[in-house]
């Protein structure tokens, strides 16, 4: 047993030293087939960033009536809770901190501070600023808030003036979510049929000594063996390039890939979620090598 | 040791209606260490006759027993280990052409599970004999159709297998080689070989003065015990 191993591995490695063309020509491929694989990852690190970043410049604010006790808002914030999970975040907005931050938003311009001097108190109403985790919540949770229940304590609720823009972020962070789905379909399915037609090929090309290797008795292991470990092989030589080659690029564009990507740093992403995606490429070499090499010798192995 | 019964060989063509008798109600009986010569024209049924004995080809109808193994029930791993039991020179060599001279012969060995020991031993002891030991690096490429000839003998016979089939084994070579080879087989088989040679060299099995099985399309014409080339 541990002789017929050794003898396997030996196989293995001197079949894929000896074959020069056809081990570049195979390492290539797959590592196109990775490639796909990689770039789908870091799409989907983009895309997942780019919806986080989009769902969070859509809140809604509820604005209370003059007079309205922090007790009752609290009332209402609590009541907010309870009445959705998708709720991830609620801020409370007293009128002072709204005088605060309006004067420190137009601290330059002396139009804005001169009008609210004229008025002279306080005009502006506590709120509370909701965000959800998801832009369609907004609905629900603006139609909660309009409840007879809470008319006395409620001035407005403009989410209605905002409900085009919170639509339109809603519209462009499901177009993100299919276009990474369908990518990541076409991507993966062409990554599994290229790496499965370029195995089958390899195999096609030694059909006459598979069925040599039958006839003189070799037993279905000993034959299946040394391709199958060669799969495994091109497949981590392919795996290494890919990850040094991506490793280089992003080292290079990630800098003015960042300015295009409202932020987000690839090589940090590439860095951080190396392990996860190192795991995701084996697997997917592992299984398709290894599948693409089985099926391909079992139609050969009929002797 | 081998028994045909009735064996019929039928091949159905995918576009022809007409289908190929190669084999028809072929009996007969090998005992151990004999030395056979299966002679007939091109297209007689030898090849078929060997495909059939290997399992390479399924049969139509009959029975061929190796031992009691009824080869047409054989399940394959025990036909895998008859067929290591088996050395065969095949006309067309078949010969490993990713692996060196060297692993060709050694590679039965291998997988029959030999010490490299052993393996050295008996590969560099049959290279000797077939005059190969200069190319045992050498791809099979590298060499000439007589010494890829000599290559697949040496394959055939170095892991001394109970039974040698040999299928045109001296098509390639010239008078010298060939009568160094056929004595080779002489000698392989007084060690207590059997042989089975298909040939259409008359000389060959002239010089022989062994049992001759003569074939005719399909059909088993002659057995003579100690027969000559008569077609």
């Amino acid at each position: 047993m541990l002789t017929s191993l050794k003898r396997i591995l030996k196989f293995s490695w001197v079949g894929f030293l000896r074959n020069k063309a056809l081990v570049l020509e195979v390492i290539f491929v797959i590592t196109i087939s990775i490639s796909l694989i990689t770039c789908l990852f870091l799409s989907q690190g983009v895309s997942k960033f780019l919806i986080n970043y989009l769902q969070d410049k859509a809140d809604i604010s509820v604005y209370f009536k003059q007079n309205t006790s922090e007790q009752e808002i609290v009332k209402v914030e609590e009541a907010l809770y309870q009445f959705s999970n998708e709720i991830q975040s609620v801020e409370y907005i007293s009128q002072e901190k709204a005088l605060q931050i309006f004067t420190e938003v137009h601290k330059n311009d002396s139009d804005s501070l001169e009008a609210l001097e004229q008025v002279g108190d306080n005009p502006f109403l506590a709120s509370l600023v909701i965000k959800a985790y998801d832009p369609i919540y907004y609905v629900q949770i603006s139609n909660f808030l309009s409840q007879d229940s809470f008319k006395d304590v409620i001035e407005k609720i403009p989410y209605y003036d905002n409900k085009r823009v919170i639509d339109r972020l809603s519209a462009i962070t499901d177009t993100i979510r299919t276009m990474t789905i369908g990518l990541g379909l076409i991507l993966g399915l062409l990554a599994v049929l290229i790496t499965f037609n370029t195995i089958k090929l390899t195999i096609f090309a030694s059909k006459d000594e598979i069925s040599t290797m039958r006839l003189v008795g070799a037993s279905n292991w000993f034959i299946k063996g040394p391709f199958v470990i060669q799969g495994v092989l091109y497949g981590i030589a392919s795996i290494l390039i890919v990850d040094i080659l991506f490793f280089i690029l992003l080292l290079f564009f990630s800098p003015k890939l960042q300015v295009f990507f409202s932020g987000f740093n690839l090589l940090s992403y590439f860095q951080s979620q190396y392990a996860s995606l190192f795991l995701i490429q084996v697997i997917f070499v592992g299984i398709v090598s290894v599948i693409s090499t089985l099926l391909a010798l079992n139609k050969h192995l009929k002797v | 040791m081998i028994l045909f019964k009735n064996v019929t060989k039928i091949y159905h063509s995918e576009l022809s209606p007409n289908h190929i008798s190669a084999l028809k109600d072929i009996s007969f009986e090998i005992g151990p260490q004999e030395f056979v010569s299966i002679v007939g024209r091109s297209g007689a049924g030898k090849t078929t006759l060997i495909k059939l004995l290997i399992g390479e080809e399924d049969i139509t109808s009959g029975n061929i027993f190796f031992g009691n193994e009824n080869i047409k029930e054989t399940k394959f791993n025990d036909l895998q280990k008859i067929r290591r039991k088996i050395g065969v020179v095949y006309q067309d060599y078949r010969l490993l052409f990713s692996k060196t001279v060297y692993e060709n012969i050694s590679y039965i060995m291998e997988v029959m599970g030999f010490s490299d020991k052993e393996i050295y031993k008996s590969v560099s002891q049959v290279l000797e004999i077939v005059g190969l030991q200069d190319k045992a690096l050498n791809f099979p490429k590298e060499i000439s159709g007589g010494e890829q000839q000599r290559l697949a003998i040496a394959r055939a016979l170095v892991h001394k297998p109970e039974l040698v089939i040999a299928d045109e084994p001296t098509g390639n070579l010239d008078p010298y080689n060939t009568f160094e080879i056929i004595n080779l087989f002489k000698k392989v088989n007084e060690s207590g070989t059997t042989i089975i040679l298909a040939t259409h060299d008359r000389r060959v099995i002239d010089n022989l003065n062994k049992r001759v099985i003569t074939l005719e399309d399909g059909k088993l014409l002659r057995d003579e015990k100690s027969g000559k080339f008569i077609l």
